[in-house]
């Protein structure tokens, strides 16, 4: 303000400059181009070996627990296998509808099937497409049922070991699942039957509930 | 690929309190330094003496609209990963004049009550509890708000997407608001000071 020199204010030159800039704009077609970068196979090399693409079973646990909107959950396996069981609020999309289900590219998207290869498999579609948050459920819905569903003390357990399971009990209740306790001759074969779809109360719909403050 | 940092991973949840810590410090500061600690400054707004509140929020948004249109054109920033709030019309209309309504009879909008209160301006504490207790309210009629609060909507959309307009058309638009938007305002406001003075 100070070094205003006859008509060239600082107001007025800052206004010429986002003049020049708007109009420039007009000519540069898309900013999205910058997005249609190349498939960085290094990069994803890195991703890959740093594990940052894995989300662990009790930490979705968690977020399915705390209400959090902010992430779509795939489920890759069959009609038939979803209608059985899946995590609450997951979407069922097969490997080959994936491209024309609608997912956005800034979305965050974990996407599981029975192991892992299926979702891995997935994972790198999505990423050739420019996918940036993309995630594995890690170890797939086996690993959930370990983990989430079915937790299971050890034999000899440690007390913190025993903490973790305290609390794991908690969250697989909330899954309807049923924790294993016992040693393990004690327990039965057969994984115990998987929960009936309505127990849980899912993180309702797609509208996110997180209310965000904006603006002044 | 820079952005988003938080949504993406590239950091966690605790250094996302940090950052947001940091931005809100910031966002304060330059506040204040527009003078809108004073709930005058702001209500000057509404009598069209001083167009400050216009002003530097046009400006905010011209900014950021002309930096992320150029750092995503250079690859820089990756435009389509924005999160952009999804839009629901009619609620948000409506919410922004019960908002516009509140800041006329109190004096302040959310943000800067805060500053207001940070300065030592104990009417900016008293809407600060007024908005504490309208989150309550609202938390508690909830549900018999919620088909409206949830209807008419339209997703994450953007003008350009909405209007079949290129980009740099919009943006070229905007920016033309914004320096007639200045130009104006300044007019009205030299117009009012000789009405005032006269």
């Amino acid at each position: 303000m100070h070094r205003s020199s006859g008509w060239l204010t600082t107001n007025r030159t800052l206004g010429l400059l986002l003049g020049l800039l708007g109009f420039v704009a007009l000519f540069l077609g898309t900013p999205y181009k910058g997005t249609t970068a190349t498939l960085d196979a290094t990069e994803l090399a890195r991703i890959v070996e740093r594990e940052v693409d894995h989300v662990a079973p009790e930490t979705l646990a968690d977020w399915i627990i705390q209400g959090k909107a902010d992430f779509r959950l795939i489920d890759l396996r069959s009609e038939t296998e979803y209608t059985g069981y899946h995590i609450p609020g997951a979407e069922n999309v097969t490997l080959t509808a994936l491209a024309d289900h609608g997912l956005q590219r800034n979305e965050k998207i974990i996407l599981y099937s029975e192991g892992g290869i299926h979702s891995a498999q997935a994972w790198f579609l999505l990423k050739a497409r420019e996918y940036n948050g993309v995630y594995m459920l890690r170890g797939g819905l086996e690993e959930w049922k370990e983990k989430v569903l079915f937790p299971m003390l050890p034999a000899e357990p440690t007390p913190a070991q025993r903490v973790e399971f305290a609390k794991m009990k908690e969250v697989s209740a909330f899954f309807g699942g049923t924790p294993q306790t016992g040693t393990p001759a004690e327990r039965p074969a057969v994984v115990t039957a998987l929960p009936k779809l309505d127990m849980p109360a899912p993180a309702s719909g797609a509208a996110p509930k997180k209310k965000k403050k904006e603006g002044c | 690929m820079n952005a988003p940092f938080f949504k993406f991973g590239l950091f966690g949840d605790n250094v996302s309190l940090v950052v947001a810590f940091l931005i809100g410090i910031g966002f304060g500061f330059f506040l204040e330094r527009a003078g809108f600690g004073s709930a005058k400054k702001l209500t000057a707004q509404f009598y069209f003496t001083d167009l400050s509140v216009f002003k530097v929020m046009f400006s905010a948004i011209v900014t950021a609209m002309v930096g992320i249109f150029y750092l995503s054109w250079m690859g820089i920033v990756d435009l389509s990963l924005v999160y952009l709030t999804p839009t629901f019309l009619v609620p948000q209309v409506v919410g922004g004049m019960i908002l516009g309504v509140g800041f006329v009879v109190g004096g302040y909008c959310p943000g800067t009550s805060c500053v207001g209160l940070a300065t030592g301006r104990s009417d900016a504490g008293v809407y600060l509890i007024g908005i504490v207790a309208g989150i309550i309210v609202f938390g508690e009629v909830y549900p018999l708000v919620k088909d409206f609060y949830l209807s008419t909507p339209m997703g994450q959309v953007t003008l350009p997407a909405l209007l079949n307009i290129p980009y740099g058309v919009i943006m070229f638009l905007v920016v033309l608001m914004a320096i007639g938007g200045f130009a104006g305002a300044t007019w009205v406001e030299k117009r009012m000071a000789a009405r005032k003075g006269a």
